[in-house]
């Protein structure tokens, strides 16, 4: 009530006087007031920050914790604190790169199926959206490792056909282990891909010159396939099957050894994240094929395609023109909600970072490197994505 | 149309300036704590303490919201010998891996949150540890139809354990020096840990020994109660738990240094508080009169100038009671017998030692 009263009669004071009442004095002060404020915080906030000790020795330092996943590197608590964070940050590269794969095979799925004229899986698509889009990220997350907690216990655990074993503890897949012959049969694999694009490259340029269809795709496969298997064969079995196990040790408690281990940290966040951002990319995939002339794919039908050349050969490339911006920030999203896996124990870059920041205190500059790592992966991202949305977008329709 | 933009640059700028006024205030406050911490609780009446609400016997929450337990019992005696009421405490409860950013920033007086005493947190995190209130050890509690007796056995293990702890670092110099293999599983927070270990999603459960006392006195029936598990023999490690302050704060830390002495001394003197008031008015010796801060005999009171009112040690001990009430009164219930222990006084072959107040 005073407030205003008091504004009023000051706007009328500034009404009367001559050179304030210029509309132009008028913004412009006030423009330069808020820098003025900006200035004087931004100030504030970086003298406080030169106070504090901003040095990166530290993680040369020997880690000594050890951490429950390390993919694709071998870490030991001997290592430093810089290849402890390392492997912190290959462990969100795995569920990124693992998450966006699967978020976008199954946002395209869903997508398709929302606009299918059958009732029963259209509104199941329509049911899963509302249902996943519509609770927070962080419940899911803890949801799915509940329920990956529920699954039997290691001395119950399932084994599926001899070779794949489901507890608690994680599932544990048959993966190959390399042996002296993998080297060759690597070699031979390379010459494979070598010999057929070699022959695609060839058998296109006849084609241009003959315009006889030569089926270069087809025929450059099979020269594929032919090769390695002639090198599977010929260099006997170049790898080994490891095959999980569970077996009893000598005090009767149960271990599981070998095989491929997907733990239930790891499942529980890659369903959250997939299924969260699923939702979103489903949107977008729908949106996009809503938004092309209905005529594309009533041409479609005229020419005999059938429904599923349709989507694959009309709707979808053209759908792609409006799909990759947006289906680029759900990446981004889904990169940097990556980092909720701190609450259920997967040790991602942020959670390793926060147990070196508790043994050392240095936090503010492990901070500072946190926020360039996710601010190099979200670039890295874009950039491929800007590449993908300049090769999409380049014919023009 | 002009006047609608000039309104809301002003409410802007009015906003701006309670921000920044906000912020002036707290620079206040920040810099007459890098003067002494004494004077800031002095002046807010409360003491603002970081304690732990989720381990029973330490520090843990009531159903009507008070908090009780060992560590509790200190930041109220601290309470009473600075603000003359125990109850002037403002429990902050504070995970483990955000206690030390919040005791250093300022959040809190004085962080008593079973914290082991360590170089690296003394120096590194520019903390200062007070006196050794428990001394603990780093134990192994694992399902008793595992058949594990020694962490020797337990080659390949899941062990659960608390991120940002001495433990997660005990654990892993443990294993190593064996040169066993062992997979940690590194919770923020105990009770999804507990909620993992339940499912038997891991094999031991490693922390302090008197919080696995306490963790296994109430594991739930629904998952074989507390008969289904054991806390291995070995000890794999000091641990040392205490009152921590800010680094150089030297007035409130030798008061909090000395509240916890003095709560031993009174132990060892046999003052309790029952008869803390009678000892008071007619003191047994000058040693009594001078932790009690009165005079003996009709002479003269002693001044230590802690900066707090000469009898705070009376206050201490009526309204919370002396070293072994306190243990008594939380840590006995657990299980945790303090004959033999370290933590019997030294005249018991312990380590409860206060210097002379002199």
């Amino acid at each position: 009530m005073f407030n205003s009263f008091f504004l009023k009669n000051f706007i009328s004071w500034l009404d009367k006087s001559s050179f304030l009442r210029r509309r132009k004095t008028r913004r412009l002060s006030f423009q330069f007031l808020f820098l003025v404020f900006i200035a004087l915080i931004f100030w504030y906030l970086v003298s406080k920050a030169m106070q504090l000790d901003l040095g990166f020795s530290h993680l040369n330092s020997r880690a000594g914790f050890g951490l429950s996943h390390s993919f694709l590197i071998d870490y030991t608590s001997n290592d430093s604190r810089w290849q402890a964070y390392f492997t912190g940050v290959v462990n969100t590269i795995r569920i990124c790169s693992l998450g966006i794969l699967l978020t976008t095979i199954l946002g395209t799925v869903m997508g398709v199926v929302r606009l299918s004229s059958n009732f029963l899986i259209s509104k199941f698509s329509a049911l899963y959206i509302e249902i996943l889009r519509n609770t927070p990220l962080l419940v899911q997350i803890v949801f799915w490792q509940i329920i990956f907690l529920k699954l039997p216990q290691i001395s119950d655990a399932i084994i599926v056909g001899g070779f794949t074993a489901i507890s608690n503890r994680g599932i544990l897949i048959p993966w190959i282990d390399a042996n002296p012959k993998s080297e060759i049969f690597l070699g031979i694999v390379l010459i494979a891909v070598l010999v057929s694009i070699i022959s695609k490259i060839f058998l296109n340029r006849k084609e241009d010159v003959t315009g006889q269809k030569l089926h270069s795709n087809s025929v450059s496969l099979v020269i594929f396939f032919v090769i390695s298997l002639v090198g599977l064969l010929g260099t006997g079995i170049p790898f080994n099957w490891d095959i999980p196990s569970i077996y009893q040790n000598e005090f009767g408690t149960y271990m599981q050894s070998g095989g491929f281990e997907l733990s239930p940290e790891f499942l529980a966040l890659l369903f959250a994240l997939v299924l969260y951002t699923g939702t979103f990319v489903t949107e977008i995939v729908r949106g996009s094929i809503q938004s092309l002339p209905k005529g594309q794919s009533e041409a479609a039908q005229a020419l005999g395609f059938s429904s599923y050349q349709r989507i694959i050969l009309v709707i979808l490339p053209q759908a792609l023109r409006s799909i990759i911006p947006p289906l680029t920030n759900q990446y981004l999203n889904l990169t940097k909600n990556s980092s909720l896996a701190v609450v259920i124990a997967y040790p991602d870059l942020f959670m390793v970072s926060r147990t070196i920041i508790n043994n050392s205190g240095h936090a503010l500059p492990m901070f500072f490197v946190i926020l360039f790592t996710y601010l190099t992966l979200s670039l890295i991202i874009s950039l491929i994505m800007n590449i993908l949305n300049r090769q999409v977008t380049k014919v023009r329709v | 149309m002009y006047k609608k933009t000039l309104l809301i640059c002003l409410s802007l700028i009015l906003s701006y300036s309670f921000l920044i006024g906000c912020q002036a205030e707290e620079e206040t406050a920040s810099s007459s704590t890098s003067g002494s911490t004494l004077d800031v609780v002095l002046e807010r009446g409360t003491l603002k303490c970081g304690v732990n609400d989720n381990l029973t016997g330490f520090g843990v929450v009531k159903p009507d919201g008070s908090f009780e337990g060992f560590d509790i019992d200190y930041c109220k005696a601290i309470a009473a010998a600075i603000l003359g009421d125990s109850g002037k405490v403002e429990y902050v409860p504070l995970t483990a891996s955000a206690r030390f950013t919040a005791l250093g920033s300022g959040e809190v007086d004085v962080l008593i949150r079973n914290t082991t005493w360590t170089a690296s947190r003394d120096r590194e995190l520019a903390q200062d540890f007070t006196a050794t209130t428990f001394y603990d050890g780093q134990g192994m509690m694992v399902y008793a139809d595992s058949g594990y007796k020694t962490i020797e056995d337990m080659s390949g293990a899941t062990v659960c354990v608390l991120q940002g702890t001495t433990t997660e670092l005990n654990l892993d110099d443990r294993f190593t020096k064996s040169g066993i293999p062992y997979t940690p599983l590194t919770f923020e927070t105990n009770d999804p840990l507990q909620a993992a270990f339940e499912e038997k999603r891991c094999d031991g459960w490693t922390t302090d020994k008197s919080g696995l006392a306490s963790k296994r006195a109430e594991f739930p029936a629904s998952a074989g109660g507390p008969d289904a598990l054991v806390v291995l023999a070995e000890t794999i490690s000091k641990e040392p738990l205490g009152p921590l302050t800010r680094d150089n704060d030297s007035e409130f830390y030798d008061v909090v240094q000395w509240v916890v002495f003095g709560m031993m001394q009174a132990e060892e003197s046999g003052i309790t508080s029952s008869n803390v008031s009678s000892m008071a008015a007619n003191p047994k010796d000058p040693g009594m009169a001078r932790l009690l801060g009165v005079g003996f005999d009709g002479g003269e009171v002693q001044d230590f100038q802690f900066g707090i009112p000469k009898d705070f040690m009376q206050k201490v001990i009526s309204q919370v009671g002396n070293y072994g009430e306190v243990y008594d009164r939380h840590l006995v219930p657990l299980g945790l017998t303090r004959e033999g222990s370290f933590n019997a006084l030294w005249t018991d072959g312990g380590l409860i030692y206060a210097p002379p107040f002199r």
